[in-house]
């Protein structure tokens, strides 16, 4: 029902109490507030503390949202700035929770492992990468956001992004090729 | 040794660091960023006729594809994530609770918040309503009101306030060209039925505001 009226609407509803705005920006959202935190962190388990946390924060936080930006580059804020926080304060583990976690592909047995290996060799060396080229990989190449809205998201400037991602890019490439 | 004529579609030696160009003159770096969007297939005139981009791009192609497909998998969204921030958030706020019932065999009380989704639920039920968000008239007031039954609380109260009238607010967005005070009345009719006969409530008050009219 809620997907008659847009972010803005949603917002100031769940601003001026009904939280059952909140509730569809969350089944709008969530899926974005936990994909990139699993790929920043690499583990389910932390994926889904950072994507409550920053759903929670975000609700906290809504009556200062000033909407000069849309809901889910916010979002991409807080969790992205959550993420960060984590990692510092961690030095995120390698995590192998994703092979237990995969959907089946059908797949026989042996491509099956092979493709799971492939995914954690990826998830590794995502989550290798130093947190400012991690950041502008995952929300440029997973999330598929522009030079100019990571820069807005992680209050750089896209001269700065494009350095991360070329960066990010060499040494992925160059990990995952001494993988094969 | 390669020989810097010809186009090398070695991986390594293009990542290596040491080259950042090929022998045409390209930025390793650029070609890298072309196959890692996507764009490979899209040649300028000078990859066109030039066999070092082409060699480059294909296995810049080949290296990223991993990626790629990872990027494009599914994540699925733990089942738990909605409710367990709909939780947190209901610890942070402050609850009113309507209580139908207060004596020694103990208290029976209705959260306001499933009073507002009952209403919520009746008015999407009416034709013409095409969103409705419900919530407790109560809640602002909430605080001062449990102060000033903190003393006189039942010991099975944990707390809320007390009394058996309900106020509800609904925000509905109707479809256009409906006739507004209509569908306004017929929600509130229905609200206030649908609260009545399911929560054991009688002064229920719906207050209906209709903010959005969509096409």
């Amino acid at each position: 029902m809620a997907a008659d009226v847009d972010d803005g609407y949603l917002v100031q509803r769940a601003r001026e109490g009904y939280l059952d705005a909140y509730g569809d920006l969350v089944d709008r959202h969530g899926a974005l507030a936990y994909r990139v935190a699993l790929r920043l962190l690499g583990n389910h388990h932390d994926a889904e503390d950072i994507a409550q946390e920053a759903l929670v924060t975000a609700w906290q936080q809504l009556p200062g949202f000033k909407a000069t930006s849309s809901f889910s580059t916010w979002l991409y804020q807080i969790v992205t700035r959550k993420a960060l926080n984590r990692i510092t304060r961690t030095r995120a583990t390698q995590s192998l929770d994703l092979l237990g976690e995969l959907s089946d592909t059908g797949d026989d047995p042996g491509q099956h492992v092979e493709r799971d290996l492939t995914v954690d060799a990826v998830t590794n060396a995502v989550t290798a990468l130093p947190p400012p080229q991690r950041i502008a990989i995952v929300l440029h190449h997973f999330e598929g956001l522009s030079n100019a809205e990571i820069a807005r998201i992680t209050a750089s400037t896209i001269p700065a992004v494009r350095s991360h991602l070329f960066r990010g890019r060499r040494t992925l490439s160059q990990t995952l090729e001494q993988w094969r | 040794m390669t020989d810097p004529g010809q186009p090398t579609s070695d991986g390594r030696q293009l990542l290596s660091g040491t080259i950042g160009h090929l022998a045409c003159g390209a930025d390793t770096d650029e070609l890298l960023e072309q196959a890692a969007d996507g764009h490979a297939g899209q040649l300028t005139d000078h990859q066109r006729h030039c066999l070092h981009c082409q060699a480059a791009l294909h296995e810049f192609t080949r290296i990223w594809e991993p990626v790629r497909n990872l990027a494009a998998e599914h994540v699925a969204v733990p089942a738990a994530l909605k409710t367990a921030v709909a939780s947190q958030i209901r610890k942070l706020i402050t609850d009113v609770w309507y209580t139908l019932q207060l004596s020694d065999s103990g208290a029976i009380r209705i959260a306001a918040r499933v009073v507002a989704t009952i209403a919520r639920d009746a008015a999407r039920t009416v034709p013409g309503v095409r969103v409705a968000f419900g919530r407790s008239t109560d809640i602002k007031t909430a605080g001062p009101a449990e102060e000033a039954t903190l003393r006189h609380r039942h010991p099975h109260a944990a707390a809320g306030v007390l009394g058996r009238t309900a106020a509800v607010d609904l925000a509905i967005a109707v479809q256009y060209g409906d006739q507004l005070e209509t569908v306004a009345r017929e929600v509130q009719q229905r609200a206030i039925t649908e609260l009545r006969t399911r929560t054991g409530l009688q002064d229920v008050t719906v207050n209906v505001t209709i903010d959005d009219v969509i096409t």
